[in-house]
């Protein structure tokens, strides 16, 4: 064992060179580089610091969510509930402030304890009662989704405070303000995920939940965390796109869920649970976002867009599945 | 009378095991053919290979009327006449009783339309001649009692003709009327000249029900007697008469205080009132049958399915453990009896799944300690021998006794006070074995409290200080070290005769008894 020690670090570092380039990170910065390529020479507007800056502002609010996506998928699990959540939390911020006469902070503060607190509906179902994730967020996207109408009566509410836009519509330090809440709650996120034994745990359970109930791990108190982690992020999102927006509406962030898994998928979290990263998901979600805005720049219209990400989506699971077949053993 | 079936010096070899070795003797039509033996004695292996699942690798079958036989599949076993009912019943619980009966080979009509009223109709034949009236063939099996799907499973043998029936531990879910309608229909066919395997461990039943018994041991044939000439004693010697070798270097330890000690402890269906105590120093072997409460009883104590009462005591203290991570707080490590499902995670590294069970005690602020966790991995691995190319080994890749060492590494880790290791040399090669009990005869010198189940007699015998049987969810009797022998343990573990079990017993020679049937002896 230890005369070899030499030979085998060696080897580690081969490995783990010709992982890098071999595993979906890789595959997906070569697709990105490409796709931007193309872009900037189909249409000279892709390519400018300010397109990029706003094209960064709009992916915020499907970033944030990704990130406890991702645990939740490495886990075996999914949220399906999310764009309801988004759009329950939107519309209470606006109702409880405009219908309410709370004071604005007051309702951006009870909108996000609202979105958590859905979060928690979730995960009590899912860790207590064991129904499986699919069915109960299947189940409280059309809840959380139908309360958002019943509340808002279908009224939007308009005409907030000039401060409220800061969050949503101005800059920070050069770059639009809420990406500093997506680099902070990356940065976050990937610690928790890699360096923490909360994040080990995550992927124990992907892989083996009874065994990781063997090996002692909190396995109910991490899953229930994920879910209500979710909740909370979709939340603060909705208050994010609020202010970007600056109307809400009961159906803001319909389908959205559908990107959000997107990104998760597209960033190599297996669907089936027990491998993925958060750099991952962020280029995943910043490759959908090139193509989403370089394709409409292009003037392919909004239907076609759908296509080429669903092709795209498709191409780089195959490309990885075939490198994962082909080279590693 | 001419045999239906001759088996001829078969012989199987699985990785690092001989699971049969050189097995030759017959079945003749229309008896009842008991097969014996502990386990591991090869019993499974068997009845697979006369039904089709597996191949022998030596030796043929001779079946009447065609000759030597070789199954590849289950099918070619079934269109030979051979039906096989398993412990685990193979019904689809969503289909009707008399599709489930059809499974396969439905009744057509022309442009192979099911002919649904001629199904039900045979289906219900089939089941008045086996004198079943009470079951609707319409019913979902899921909705049925383990005994009444058993007697469909019966059917659906009968409806392909079968003349070799094997059941396996075919009462070990049944409750005591069942068991009766079970020997009914048992004695049914065998006037109809269908031969029958039976696979049991309730040596009472052996003598109620068959005519002849062969007995197995470590996948040997030992012989085949004539019921009416034998007796329980002697069976019971001739399953576990072999000599103990020396492969277990005990080492004599000093026995300290009691550590770990259970009083009346119940989860029901299978820790049914249980004490035990564990001494430091000591190796408690827990023998007992499969299905006998020995895993779950680990699994109560664990906190993977905490008890619903009774007491744990840690050091005299009464102690509540609700969950793994409380057992564990308190100095107990668990290594499972599922290497693959319980013990590891494979896909992770060797590293990962060494430190998985202690990682939130090797961190620096919020953060695993990197450094402290590659030391704690080599460490083990050293101290271990665990042979991996690499500390991000993926487990999985290792072999069987690699793997068992991650798993009792993963533990050690954790420092315990109390070791409880639940089949920890299943399907590992002789060497890893011997390391593995050499390790734990040194754990036990160092004063650490050691629990051991184990289905393996020799290994029983050879490392344990004391030795507790438990049977059908209590402790049957417990043994010094010297006063254990093979055949006093396996009689504890087999027989209701001694000990304090409250099992049924089955009234011989009266298909129908009168009296209700509970009885103790």
């Amino acid at each position: 064992m230890t005369t070899q020690e030499a030979p085998q670090e060696r080897s580690n570092l081969q490995l783990s060179i010709r992982n890098a380039f071999l595993g979906q990170e890789g595959v997906l910065v070569v697709i990105m580089v490409i796709a931007v390529i193309v872009l900037s020479f189909t249409s000279e507007n892709f390519l400018t610091v300010d397109n990029l800056l706003n094209q960064a502002r709009l992916m915020t609010e499907v970033g944030l969510i990704a990130l406890p996506m991702t645990y939740i998928i490495i886990t075996g699990g999914i949220d399906l509930s999310v764009g309801s959540i988004f759009g329950f939390s939107a519309v209470m911020l606006g109702w409880l402030w405009k219908e309410q006469s709370f004071p604005l902070e007051a309702a951006i503060l009870a909108s996000i304890v609202i979105g958590t607190l859905s979060g928690l509906l979730n995960a009590l179902f899912i860790v207590y009662v064991r129904v499986p994730p699919i069915i109960m967020t299947l189940a409280t996207l059309a809840l959380y989704r139908g309360m958002a109408y019943g509340i808002s009566q279908a009224r939007s509410a308009r005409g907030y405070p000039d401060w409220f836009f800061q969050f949503g519509q101005r800059d920070f330090l050069g770059i639009p303000t809420q990406i500093w809440f997506l680099i902070v709650a990356s940065i976050f996120a990937w610690i928790l995920l890699a360096r923490t034994p909360f994040g080990r745990g995550i992927y124990a359970i992907g892989n083996n939940e009874i065994g990781a109930r063997f090996s002692g791990i909190p396995v109910n108190r991490y899953l229930l965390f994920i879910y209500v982690f979710a909740g909370f992020m979709s939340a603060v999102a909705a208050f994010l796109f609020t202010s970007r927006v600056s109307t809400t509406r009961a159906d803001s962030g319909t389908g959205m869920e559908l990107d959000v898994i997107a990104a998760v998928v597209l960033g190599g979290t297996s669907i089936v649970g027990g491998s993925g990263t958060i750099h991952g998901t962020l280029l995943g979600l910043v490759l959908l976002q090139l193509l989403k805005n370089g394709l409409s720049l292009s003037g392919v219209k909004g239907d076609a867009t759908i296509v080429v990400i669903g092709v795209v989506l498709i191409l780089s699971i195959l490309i990885n599945n075939y490198i994962q077949k082909r080279f590693r053993q | 009378m001419q045999p239906i079936l001759e088996l001829n010096h078969i012989s199987k070899k699985f990785p690092g095991v001989q699971a049969l070795d050189d097995v030759h003797f017959d079945i003749l039509p229309g008896e009842v053919h008991a097969i014996v033996g502990e386990n591991g004695a090869g019993k499974s292996t068997l009845i697979k290979i006369i039904s089709g699942v597996y191949t022998a690798d030596e030796g043929m079958m001779h079946l009447e009327g065609q000759g030597e036989v070789q199954f590849n599949s289950p099918r070619e076993a079934q269109q030979a006449g051979i039906a096989t009912i398993y412990q685990e019943l193979s019904l689809y619980r969503d289909l009707s009783v008399a599709e489930n009966i059809f499974t396969g080979h439905l009744p057509r009509r022309r442009f192979g339309a099911v002919d649904w009223p001629m199904m039900r109709q045979q289906a219900r034949e089939i089941l008045h001649s086996l004198e079943i009236y009470d079951l609707d063939v319409n019913r979902k099996v899921g909705m049925l009692s383990v005994g009444n799907q058993q007697r469909v499973e019966i059917a659906k043998a009968l409806s392909r003709n079968a003349r070799i029936l094997i059941m396996d531990e075919p009462t070990a879910a049944l409750t005591e009327s069942d068991v009766e309608q079970l020997f009914k229909i048992v004695r049914l066919l065998q006037e109809r000249n269908v031969a029958i395997i039976y696979i049991s461990h309730r040596l009472q039943e052996i003598f109620t029900l068959a005519n002849r018994v062969t007995v197995l041991r470590d996948g040997q044939y030992i012989g085949t007697k004539q019921v009416a000439e034998t007796t329980e004693g002697e069976l019971i010697s001739m399953m576990v008469g072999r000599t103990v070798d020396n492969l277990f270097p005990k080492l004599e330890t000093e026995i300290g205080a009691p550590v770990l000690a259970v009083r009346n402890l119940w989860r029901k269906p299978f820790t049914l009132g249980v004490d035990l105590t564990v001494h430091a120093g000591e190796i408690v072997g827990l023998a007992g049958l499969i299905g006998s409460g020995r895993s779950e009883l680990a699994q109560v104590i664990f906190g993977i399915s905490p008890a619903k009462s009774g007491q744990v005591l840690i050091d005299g203290k009464r102690v509540k453990i609700n969950h793994p991570g409380d057992a564990m707080r308190l100095g107990i490590a668990y290594v499972p009896e599922e290497r693959g499902s319980q013990g590891l995670i494979r896909q992770m590294t060797v590293q990962e799944n060494l430190t998985l069970a202690v990682l939130r005690s090797l961190t620096q602020g919020p953060f695993v300690d990197r450094n402290a966790e590659k030391t704690l991995a080599q460490q083990m691995i050293e101290q271990l021998r665990i042979r991996a190319y690499s500390r991000e080994q993926i487990v999985n890749k290792l072999s069987g006794g690699n793997q068992q060492k991650v798993v009792v590494g993963k533990w050690l880790a954790s420092r315990p006070r109390i070791l409880i290791m639940d089949e920890p040399t299943r399907g590992i090669d002789v060497g890893a074995k011997a390391e593995i009990h050499r390790l734990m005869s040194e754990l036990a010198m160092q004063g650490m409290a050691v629990l051991m189940i184990s289905s393996e007699m020799p290994e029983i015998l050879g490392m344990s200080d004391r030795i507790v049987v438990m049977r059908e969810g209590k402790v049957a009797a417990e043994f010094s070290r010297a006063e254990a022998t093979q055949e006093k343990v396996a009689t504890a573990m087999m027989s209701e005769q001694n000990g304090s079990g409250d099992a049924t017993v089955i009234p011989s020679q009266d298909p129908t008894p009168v009296s209700g049937g509970m009885s103790q002896q």
